[in-house]
């Protein structure tokens, strides 16, 4: 007995310096440390000690469970959090761990409540507390304009909550994507003009008058003009625009692996081009824009003696 | 005929050919073929002013009669062109490039062809020889040859074909014209559709004409015998050769010259200017080898091309390969390749062209009236051709709600259509795909109407500005005719002011305001046939598309 | 097709399945909407280059040179005094021929003119009377206008001449004065081609001289 009892002893004492070097290890690797990482670490410990010394600083809510393809994965819980939580009962925090896990893309109200099992009234009264204690935020989702998801307070949401580099807060940034494209253009076009004045044969200069996406992305980026990191995809979108406006073409050619800004061996090429007409006549006149066409008739109200748009534009 | 169509028609008849000829020339348009009797019932005109009015008509093409369609014996029926009606609009343009082909002389011939419908070679050439010489220097005068010289190139190059021998009418075995300097044209049994100008092989050879002389200048004198007397020369009975075979002005010719010249600016615009001059050597030395309807040149090496390249054009022979290559790998396939013999055979997409142009044409429509997004996503469901709403808002980068207004105006406007496709057999509207979608042929079809009512506004609302001023304009007109006659006879400069003050200062600014706004209304007629010339071409050309 | 034109037009599908419900439509109206609603867009200017410019000549230029065409076939068969003055005044009448004769090979028998007819037409329009509307400087005008009448009847008495003189055997037409000269036709032809309505065309299809066919 008096065996057990001294390897109890020393247990305790051990189990406290387990505990501190689990934490260590967390701290050392905060993406979260496995099983192995324990055992190669302190290899003379049983595993009943290290699962007793992971047990503790779980229910301390110092340390986090989490699972991943391989395996259990402890991770340091935020101690900033941890102190905040201080004063939280269990609902709270396991209110909080739902959200946790959510990462960046955040939880609906509604799914936090199927997950807790909680009353509605208890979920809204915990997530309030939450928000006012800064451990928690709300963010609209594009999807669905009155919905808002939750999660950890300085978390970065990801694209599919906030739709993407376009909108903010929602709103679709239509200047924003207006200046993209004028920039965009801008740029194909100084490189065309470049390429023309170069007088070089007519194929090299066609071929220098195009840019793929990569250089106008990386243009952008140098540019500055954007707050949010813009990809590759989001510059080729801004650039299709360009298409669908007849300002711009692209032509797609096959690259070699690891060209820079290739794609599944592809590469894609813009480059500014000319309409092929000037405005047709048919707008230089009043009646090809006019609003109340259909309705004109000689002998009618709106005809072509009364019309006003008529006689604005004669005395212009 | 459309509505617009025959509105347009009947403004174009009546400016040129008077009231009464509009009267005549509506009612067959609105009505079909008509015979005389009919129309005399219709229009409660006199005989004889529809007489005339029908000659007047068939002079200038506008009408073709067909004798005995029903059977021996049966009346003339006559039917109005449309087509060549609308053509009116469209004289300054063929005038002016005669001009810029064939100099002042062929400006000339083909606007007294215009004037008068049809005429022989030998009146045409007297009557321009004379207009050149009024606007030569004193004791100088234009000879008959050379005007002859320009008349025979106009129709070498096709610009000038004889008219059909029988103004239309069918003809009947065994009636050739006794008198007919011509060849008789193939015995065929009679046919109730006219015959064309081209269905008669000598329509491009010009007679032995004797014609020998130098045009009369018409002495300006100060009473009317001088004028009557210099207006004998005219009356004479001469005969030259030519009689009996009459001219005149091949539309369609001058047609491919203006769809060749849009090719070509396209080319210079989204190109450059050497691409453009390959492409103008390559339509010009199609011009004989292609037909008028084909949707291709014929393939044409590019050995052949380097040597027919203008004499001032010193590209080398790599390099127009590299022009030529970039002109295949254009998108808008302005030029497309044959085969790879003689240096590479190239070939010009008249009808690839066309749709371009047309298709260029709508989306400066939709731009110049809804704005730069509107126009993006015309041009977008031109591309993918069906949408859903969703899709048109994220490809073309424009939120949900302005998405939705734009696309609801061009629907409203029959710019764009929209099509169900159901998911499930019971078209139930959860289930159903709403596609937008843009028919480019439709489109185009309803913009031409547009158009022609545009025309139509434009002169009616020149009819009006003119009727609204008419009093001052007489009022001037008077006052000129005044201010003339004086200066004839030697008046005193201040007798000359004081007509001239008969008109009011105020008077004055109106007169010059209403000029300015005569002359608007005339140039946007004359732009927007241009958008009508570019739209009836490619409607043509998709008839007789292969596609 | 869609509606067009103005308000709400008829559309063959659901327009609610677009998702424009009644709420979403582009902003209704407040009571009776303007006849001339105004406009974001105004119309591009119009080309202004020589080419245009010389077009736009061109096409004034042939306008009034065919208004003044006996092509050109006017109700009351003076053109106005105005025009008058104007062709004797600014020495404008040129190459204004007064007569155009078709050339009747090519033309429908039936639209050959009648003699019985322009015998009647020739003194109307010799009654013709010059009247003068403008008060300012009426000395002047009514001077003028003397002239003017005589010159009329002087050139009215010339063209008759000329033309009895004439003996080509082809008809004319005019515009002005529709005379008819002494043709070959006969005189019974005429008579029934006027006088039994109902087969005037079986007639002229008959009488072939030769002289026009078909």
């Amino acid at each position: 007995m008096a065996e057990v009892k001294v390897k109890k002893e020393t247990n305790v004492s051990e189990a406290a310096e387990v505990e501190s070097r689990i934490k260590e290890l967390c701290q050392q690797f905060p993406q979260g440390i496995t099983d192995q990482v324990i055992q190669n670490d302190m290899p003379h410990l049983e595993p009943q000690q290290r699962a007793m010394a992971i047990n503790k600083l779980l229910s301390l809510g110092q340390l986090d469970l989490l699972r991943n393809s391989s395996g259990l994965l402890y991770r340091l819980k935020d101690t900033q959090s941890v102190s905040k939580m201080k004063g939280s009962d269990n609902q709270e925090k396991l209110v909080y761990q739902i959200i946790e896990d959510a990462g960046n893309k955040g939880i609906w109200s509604r799914d936090i409540r199927f997950k807790s099992n909680l009353p509605l009234t208890e979920i809204n009264k915990i997530l309030k507390n939450l928000e006012s204690k800064k451990l928690i935020k709300a963010v609209k989702s594009v999807a669905a304009s009155k919905k808002k998801v939750y999660m950890l307070y300085n978390l970065q949401p990801d694209r599919s909550v906030t739709g993407g580099a376009w909108y903010s807060d929602q709103d679709f940034e239509s200047e924003f994507v207006e200046v993209l494209n004028q920039q965009c253009f801008k740029f194909l076009q100084s490189k065309a003009e470049a390429a023309r004045d170069s007088k070089q044969s007519p194929m090299v200069q066609r071929n220098s008058s195009f840019a793929t996406s990569h250089e106008v992305w990386k243009y952008i980026c140098e540019l500055g003009i954007s707050k949010v990191d813009l990809s590759m995809d989001d510059i080729e979108t801004i650039l299709n625009t360009l298409i669908y406006d007849g300002k711009v073409e692209m032509t797609v050619i096959a690259a070699k692996e690891g060209t820079v800004g290739s794609v599944d061996g592809q590469m894609k090429l813009y480059r500014g081009v000319n309409a092929i007409i000037q405005p047709t006549g048919l707008v230089k006149t009043p009646c090809g824009l006019c609003p109340v066409f259909d309705d004109c008739h000689e002998g009618g109200e709106i005809s072509p003696s009364s019309c006003i748009y008529m006689t604005e534009w004669l005395d212009f | 005929m459309t509505v617009q169509e025959v509105r347009l028609c009947g403004l174009l008849l009546q400016e040129h050919f008077g009231e009464v000829v509009e009267k005549v020339g509506t009612l067959m348009l609105k009505n079909g073929a008509q015979n005389l009797r009919t129309i005399l019932h219709e229009t409660g005109m006199s005989v004889d002013l529809v007489k005339k009015s029908l000659c007047v008509l068939v002079q200038h093409g506008a009408c073709l009669f067909i004798s005995g369609r029903k059977g021996p014996g049966s009346p003339t029926e006559y039917r109005a062109s449309c087509d060549q009606i609308l053509r009116i609009l469209r004289y300054p343009r063929y005038i002016y490039t005669a001009k810029t082909l064939y100099g002042d002389t062929g400006e000339l011939i083909i606007e007294e062809l215009l004037q008068r419908g049809h005429m022989t070679m030998s009146s045409t050439v007297k009557k321009v020889a004379d207009r050149l010489t009024q606007n030569m220097e004193e004791g100088r005068s234009m000879d008959y040859s050379e005007v002859s010289s320009a008349f025979s190139s106009l129709v070498e190059t096709h610009f000038l074909q004889r008219c059909p021998q029988l103004g239309g009418a069918a003809m009947k075995e065994g009636t050739a014209p006794a008198d007919a300097v011509t060849p008789a044209a193939p015995a065929a049994p009679a046919s109730t559709a006219p015959p064309t100008a081209e269905s008669f092989s000598d329509c491009y050879k010009v007679p032995q004409v004797t014609l020998i002389g130098r045009g009369k200048r018409q002495l300006a004198s100060e009473d009317g015998e001088d004028q009557r007397n210099a207006k004998r020369p005219r009356m004479d009975s001469e005969v030259h050769g030519d009689e009996g075979i009459y001219w005149q002005v091949n539309f369609e010719r001058f047609h491919l010259h203006f769809r060749d010249q849009a090719i070509i600016t396209a080319v210079a615009n989204k190109l450059d200017q050497t691409s453009s001059e390959i492409v103008r050597t390559m339509l010009r030395m199609s011009e004989v080898t292609t037909s008028p309807s084909a949707t291709c040149t014929k393939p044409l090496s590019a050995n052949e091309i380097f040597r027919s390249l203008p004499a001032g054009y010193n590209i080398s022979r790599p390099i127009l390969d590299q022009y030529l290559t970039l002109l295949v790998d254009d998108p808008m396939e302005f030029v497309g390749k044959a085969g790879e013999s003689g240096g590479g055979m190239y070939v010009v997409n008249m009808h690839k062209a066309l749709t371009n142009l047309a298709r260029a044409t709508l989306e400066s429509v939709v731009q110049e009236r809804f704005g730069s997004r509107s126009a993006r996503i015309f041009r977008l469901l031109l591309r993918k051709r069906h949408l859903e709403q969703k899709q048109v808002e994220d490809f073309a980068m424009i939120p949900a709600k302005e998405a939705k207004d734009m696309l609801y105006t061009l629907l409203s406007q029959n710019l764009v259509q929209l099509q169900e496709v159901p998911k499930t057999p019971d078209y139930a509207p959860s289930r159903t795909f709403y596609l937008y979608t843009v028919n480019q042929l439709s489109t185009a079809r309803m913009l031409l109407q547009n158009c022609y009512k545009t025309v139509a506004n434009l002169m009616e609302r020149r009819l009006f500005e003119t009727k609204d001023s008419k009093r001052l304009l007489e009022k001037s007109q008077r006052i000129e005719a005044i201010l003339a006659s004086l200066q004839a006879s030697g008046a005193e400069p201040e007798q000359l002011t004081e007509v001239e003050e008969m008109i009011t200062a105020p008077e004055k600014q109106q007169l010059d305001a209403l000029r300015l706004h005569i002359n608007k209304l005339d140039s946007a007629e004359n732009q927007v046939d241009e958008t009508i010339f570019l739209l009836e071409s490619y409607i043509n050309s998709t008839a007789t598309s292969a596609s | 097709m869609a509606g067009r034109g103005r308000g709400v037009g008829a559309f063959t599908f659901n327009i609610e399945a677009l998702g424009i419900g009644r709420g979403s439509m582009p902003e209704a109206r407040v009571g009776p909407s303007p006849l001339f609603p105004s406009t974001d867009f105004k119309p591009v200017p119009l080309k202004a280059s020589e080419d245009e410019d010389y077009m736009l000549a061109l096409k004034q230029e042939m306008r009034g040179t065919m208004q003044r065409l006996p092509h050109n076939i006017k109700l009351q068969s003076n053109k106005s005094e105005v025009e008058r003055y104007t062709e004797r005044y600014l020495k404008q009448s040129q190459t204004e021929d007064e007569e155009w004769t078709p050339d009747w090979k090519l033309f429908p028998r039936e639209l050959m003119p009648k003699k019985k007819q322009s015998r009647a037409k020739t003194a109307g329009t010799k009654k013709k009377t010059v009247k003068i509307a403008c008060k300012d400087a009426a000395d002047v005008l009514t001077k003028l206008d003397e002239l003017a009448k005589k010159d009329n009847e002087k050139s009215d008495d010339e063209t008759e001449k000329k033309k009895t003189g004439e003996e080509d055997g082809e008809d004319e037409v005019e515009a002005e004065d529709f005379e008819e000269e002494d043709i070959e036709e006969d005189n019974d032809y005429i008579e029934s081609y006027f006088d039994n309505g109902e087969d005037f065309a079986a007639d002229s299809d008959d009488n072939m001289d030769g002289e026009a066919t078909y």
